[in-house]
């Protein structure tokens, strides 16, 4: 294992994503080489940073504005209650049309805005996966999503 | 003449062609089977790809050893020849939100090795690997499948 070697494994290393005896190599280089040790340090300090700063934004978040919005709500619930009373007292046909058009204008308005988050080029959603008695593993790339289904040489026989 | 029957008959005709045009739309299935070892040179074609199959796959050396390119129908099974005796199998069942909805064998002669239902993002790449490959010295066998609708 040479000093270029532990610097393309370093993200793997840090995440513990490399294989056992890849993740030991890397330790045993980097026990042995200051530069390599301090890039190690480097790396896992600023993955402690980035942690400490997710917590500290996660406890700064403001919540002041939940309770007025919660009190909008049922005002709001009210006033439809409010509107059933009043239905009640028209005639049936034209609640029957009014229900219908609210119907209607309530299914469009009411849709959720479409969020799509931006699949990876390689992502792989694995629905079944059978290995027929064989060790397998699973492992995933982060950056392009690639997946890796990788299995030892011995499985069941097929079925016909 | 009653309009009627010739407007539906139009329209069935017009429902029946959109649905033989979605039918005739195969998917275009590569498969590149790569033969992983410890020690060695790499191929050059795929020089670009080294580094991410050394960090799934953890070996340093990546040699084609087989290549084929096929139009699959969908909802028919296609079977690809894997260099050292074994087949991949692969079913396209349907497209869903860009992705190729397949059911993936693996065989090592009359062994199964995998069989999965995937969702795989149109023209992505997915890799099946057998390690501690017995019929080569030492390493492992990667087949790397890619679907494009």
């Amino acid at each position: 294992m040479t000093c270029p070697d532990v610097a393309e494994l370093l993200d793997g290393f840090v995440d513990a994503e490399l294989p056992g005896p890849m993740l030991l190599a890397v330790a045993r280089h980097a026990a042995a080489c200051p530069a390599c040790d301090g890039a190690v340090r480097e790396l896992t300090g600023l993955h402690e940073v980035v942690e400490r700063v997710g917590r500290a934004d996660g406890e700064a978040l403001d919540l002041t504005g939940v309770w007025p919005a919660v009190a909008a709500g049922m005002a709001r619930a009210d006033a439809r209650r409010a509107w059933g009373r009043r239905l009640r007292a028209a005639p049936l046909w034209g609640v029957a049309l009014a229900a219908a058009a609210a119907a209607v204008f309530w299914l469009r308005a009411s849709e959720p805005p479409r969020t799509r988050i931006a699949a990876r080029p390689n992502q792989a959603i694995i629905e079944r996966l059978d290995s027929g008695g064989a060790r397998f593993e699973l492992r995933r790339e982060r950056k392009n999503g690639t997946t890796l289904i990788m299995v030892s040489g011995e499985g069941d026989e097929a079925p016909e | 003449m009653n309009p009627l029957p010739l407007g539906l008959g139009v329209a069935a005709a017009a429902l029946s062609l959109v649905g033989l045009a979605s039918l005739g739309r195969a998917l275009d299935v590569q498969i590149t089977t790569v033969q992983a070892s410890t020690h060695g040179p790499s191929d050059a074609q795929l020089l670009g790809l080294r580094p991410r199959l050394r960090r799934l796959v953890g070996y340093r050396s990546f040699r084609v050893v087989g290549q084929e390119r096929r139009s699959c129908t969908w909802r028919s099974s296609e079977a690809f020849v894997i260099p050292g005796g074994r087949a991949l199998y692969v079913v396209p069942k349907a497209m869903r939100d860009e992705t190729v909805v397949m059911q993936v064998r693996l065989l090592d002669g009359p062994r199964s090795l995998v069989d999965t239902d995937v969702r795989l993002q149109n023209r992505g790449v997915m890799l099946f690997g057998v390690e501690k490959d017995t019929r080569a010295d030492e390493g492992a066998l990667i087949i790397m499948l890619r679907a494009e609708e």
